[in-house]
């Protein structure tokens, strides 16, 4: 397994009038390829910083003091922690806003595209006066107009003795997606294959009406001007450049790009499975149930086939039946599509349905990391304990009480952030604070309990 | 019994539909009976929109019914003789315990006098604190608007409650803005309490709060029901929480009750299909159970599913539960273009004529009811109909007269409104019921 996402001893604070908050204290974390890791804790324990963080989306007061995010070869808070070590006296909010600025135009090309993030309330994160169709299609036509563009031109470049030879192939090879990928390869017609896939996969089709549908691909014919149109947008890779920018031009391609992009979407929303995907792209976020609007959110952060997707409490404002149809979908999405997951919640039993490995936050550090069976099992560090015991169940069980609050990030406790709650707090607690340990492999847990791993610091 | 509702009904009048006479009603909820009794702890869930919390305040006037009466602290004799007046339809003395003891007919000082034995809290402890309040204010109002005690008597109380939610005395000084989420619940609670109720209605209590103040809170409440002998209603939508507080459960769908019985009986072996899937939704730490995943959503309360509410969504809905043609014919249509379309092509088409017939274009019986028999068992809403016939203009397709489910007793004290419990049902066709129940793996 390889490391998609490292965040090495991120240290970040927001400065307000009250005072300095510091929101992450040391964070250190590694998303794997193609798993799903749960950050739980409690609220302010800044677990929704951190996505923000890893997705460069700071407010003009954020600094970041130290650590680093390393994701796609680049450093995402480099530019704020240069400004911040330089800026030691005094905190500029306007020189930090423009650095951030900048950061935000540097990072255009890869959020959405290559990291992305689902929020908690998909009724204030989707347009309210936008189909949703559209807004799926727009993160298309920004990041990948020449995908758009291929599947178009691949279209009406097949003949029909092109589909029905696919038709054959499909079901000679079960629906072998390797197969048919070479095979439109050979015959020249890359981006057809997704179309014809998409179609086949469809659960509620006989196979005489998928066939009918795969062969009515063919006959949409395209203007000689749009095809041109097109091919150019293919070639360049993007609608930039001083052609793209001729007024009917530049409304031309993309309008023909977003009528590609609304049938992606429909694409995408019924294997998010969404009946009558065809009618639903052409609805307002008002006319969707809550946990159809979160599919579409669902839908838009996977439009460009991202490496990481930050899902931030994405079922906490649904019901719990509602809960469960979305908790059942991602954990399809994980072998569906080829992403990794950071899924945030502050429900420990959540996370446990969709989860590989889950990180416990406090005070802005993880203080524990474990495999899921491994973290419920034989929880090691005292709050990760006193937490999955807080938790009412079905089962008739008394529950713990957690004495005191979450601590004041503006002056956090000395040494380990968790010793006022602490009924193990020894005095090297007070001193302090804990590195991770491994208790066992893959286990780490930040406790004095567990021995120290440096006398010094 | 504290309270005793009885064919309790709330109609919201929307306003701006429909062109012709007037706006469409909307059913919160729909002919709910509940009973408290003394020192328990009763539980409402449900999802958003099931009317749980229309039921909460209901149950305090604070919302006055279309139909059907709360009786207050009725002894149970009279509330056994006001239910055998209803049912042998005695009117007059059914009027006379009404005039005694519903909380709607009370006006005036004697509606003071209630609301003193009258608590809630509610959802979100930012909201329901006034800003402007400090602490003690807020905790003394209801008892001096109540005339339950003033000045001095008032504020030594308040103290007292200040000890008794597990708050500082300092704090009555404080405003609701320099308070955390927790404490500002403790505050609420204690307003709740300020008057010694006898019974509190807890509206979401918790769902505003983290889990570690969560446990607080319902430790919390859990101690004040032991010293001050309050009832309780807990409205929430976790059945975790329901599970550690409640001693009785009630469970909601779409403003009708569904489910109603002792706490463990319901949650660890629920009976209706709904409380089922409820259950089994509940997300849990290391469960390999295969869970029950409902499709769709819930259905829309100005023109509630016929019959029983649940039976669209329902995964052991059979011929009674209340199809209508429309249902039928959104299917029929579905499967016919899609899955059956090699077959039949596309010239087929589906009419309904009235609520409980329909015809079918373009195809021959035969063929049809080949189809019917064939997705009888995934597709639950042809299991409706009871007879194929061509006609003239194609095959007509007639439903079974659905059945709308009342609240049925089962074993263990509870009840279910279920058609499957139903004893005419159970009566009438004995094997057919077997083979449902084996389906419901009971």
């Amino acid at each position: 397994m390889s490391a998609i996402l490292q965040v090495r001893e991120l240290k970040q604070q927001f400065y307000t009038r009250q005072g300095i908050y510091k929101a992450l204290n040391g964070i250190e974390l590694t998303l794997n390829k193609g798993e799903v890791f749960g950050i739980a804790g409690e609220s302010g324990s800044g677990k929704s910083t951190l996505g923000l963080t890893i997705m460069g989306l700071l407010p003009r007061n954020a600094s970041v003091l130290a650590g680093s995010v390393l994701f796609d070869g680049i450093d995402v808070v480099a530019p704020i922690r240069e400004y911040a070590s330089k800026s030691d006296h005094k905190f500029s909010f306007r020189k930090n806003e423009r650095i951030i600025k900048k950061l935000n135009k540097d990072l255009a090309g890869v959020r959405g595209k290559k990291i992305s993030m689902v929020f908690q309330d998909p009724m204030t994160s989707l347009n309210p006066v936008l189909e949703v169709g559209y807004q799926i299609a727009e993160t298309m036509v920004f990041h990948q107009p020449n995908v758009l563009a291929m599947r178009r031109l691949a279209r009406a470049k097949a003949r029909r003795a092109d589909l029905e030879e696919a038709i054959r192939v499909i079901k000679s090879t079960q629906g072998n997606e390797i197969a048919i990928e070479r095979f439109f390869e050979e015959k020249g017609l890359k981006g057809l294959e997704e179309q014809v896939l998409s179609i086949w996969r469809r659960p509620d089709l006989s196979d005489a009406r998928k066939e009918k549908m795969i062969l009515s691909l063919h006959s949409e014919r395209l203007g000689a001007f749009e095809s041109k149109v097109l091919r150019m947008v293919q070639e360049k890779g993007s609608t930039q450049g001083w052609f793209f920018k001729l007024p009917f031009i530049s409304r031309f391609a993309r309008s023909a790009l977003l009528k590609e992009g609304y049938r992606k979407a429909v694409e995408l929303l019924s294997a998010l499975e969404i009946p009558n995907a065809e009618k639903i792209v052409r609805m307002h976020p008002h006319e969707l149930s809550g946990g159809m609007r979160q599919r579409v959110v669902i839908a838009i952060a996977l439009a460009n086939n991202p490496e990481v997707v930050i899902m931030d409490e994405p079922t906490s404002a649904l019901d719990v039946t509602v809960q469960a149809q979305i908790l059942d979908l991602v954990k399809h999405l994980k072998t569906k599509f080829n992403t990794s997951f950071i899924f945030i919640s502050h429900d420990l039993s959540v996370l446990a349905e969709v989860c590989d490995r889950i990180g416990i936050m406090y005070g802005g550090r993880l203080v524990e990391v474990a495999k899921t069976k491994e973290l419920f099992e034989s929880p090691a560090h005292p709050y990760t304990k006193m937490l999955i015991a807080a938790i009412p169940t079905l089962e008739e069980k008394e529950i713990q009480v957690i004495g005191g609050s979450v601590p004041d990030m503006r002056f956090p406790p000395s040494g380990c952030m968790f010793h006022p709650r602490c009924p193990y707090a020894m005095d090297i607690c007070r001193q302090m604070a804990p590195d991770m340990i491994d208790v066992s492999e893959g286990h780490g847990a930040a406790c004095f309990l567990y021995g120290q791993k440096r006398a010094s610091e | 019994m504290i309270i005793a509702a009885r064919r309790l009904s709330k109609h919201f009048q929307i306003k701006g539909t429909g062109i012709i006479g007037g706006g469409a009603t909307l059913k919160a909820v729909d002919d709910v009976n509940i009973d408290i009794s003394e020192r328990s702890v009763v539980g409402v869930v449900g999802e958003s929109g099931s009317g749980k919390s229309t039921l909460g305040r209901l149950l305090l006037a604070l919302l006055k019914p279309t139909s059907g009466q709360v009786l207050f602290n009725i002894p149970d004799d009279i509330l056994a003789e006001y239910d055998s007046a209803i049912e042998s339809q005695d009117f007059k003395r059914a009027r006379q315990i009404e005039q005694q003891y519903s909380i709607y007919v009370k006006r005036g000082n004697e509606l003071k006098k209630m609301r003193r034995e009258m608590g809630i809290v509610f959802q979100d402890p930012y909201s329901s604190l006034d800003p402007r309040m400090k602490v003690m204010d807020i905790v003394i109002e209801p008892m001096v608007s109540t005339g339950y005690k003033k000045g001095d008597e008032a504020k030594s109380m308040c103290m007292r409650l200040l000890d008794e939610v597990g708050l500082p005395r300092e704090f009555a000084f404080r405003y609701p803005h320099e308070l955390s989420g927790g404490q500002r619940q403790r505050v609420a609670l204690a307003r709740a309490i300020s008057t010694l109720p006898k019974f509190l209605v807890l509206d979401e209590p918790t769902s505003a709060l983290d889990v570690s103040v969560q446990a607080q809170i319902l430790y919390l409440l859990k101690e004040i029901k032991n010293t001050f002998n309050i009832s309780m209603l807990l409205i929430t939508h976790n059945i975790a929480v329901v599970a550690y507080l409640a001693d009785h459960v009630n469970v909601m769908y779409a403003g009708k009750l569904m489910e109603s019985g002792p706490k463990r009986e319901v949650i660890l072996s629920p009976t209706h299909p709904y409380t089922i899937a409820l259950i089994s939704a509940v997300p849990r730490k290391l469960t390999k159970e295969e869970r029950i995943v409902l499709k769709g959503d819930p259905p829309n309360l100005v023109s509630p599913p016929a019959g029983c509410r649940f039976h669209p969504r329902c995964p052991y809905a059979f011929n009674l539960c209340g199809w209508t043609s429309d249902e039928v014919a959104t299917d029929l249509e579905y499967l016919l273009q899609g899955k059956y379309y090699a077959v039949f092509g596309g010239e087929i088409e589906v009419i309904t004529k009235d609520s409980l017939s329909l015809l079918v274009k373009g195809i021959d019986s035969k063929k049809l009811s080949n189809v019917i028999e064939a997705e009888k068992d995934s597709t639950k809403s042809l299991n409706s109909i009871s007879n194929i016939q061509d006609s003239e203009e194609g095959v007509l397709l007639n439903l079974t007269k659905f059945q709308s489910p009342g609240l049925y007793n089962v074993e263990k004290g509870k009840k279910v409104s279920c058609l499957l419990y139903s004893p005419s049902i159970l009566v009438s066709s004995k094997e057919n019921n077997q083979s449902t129940k084996q389906r419901v793996g009971l």
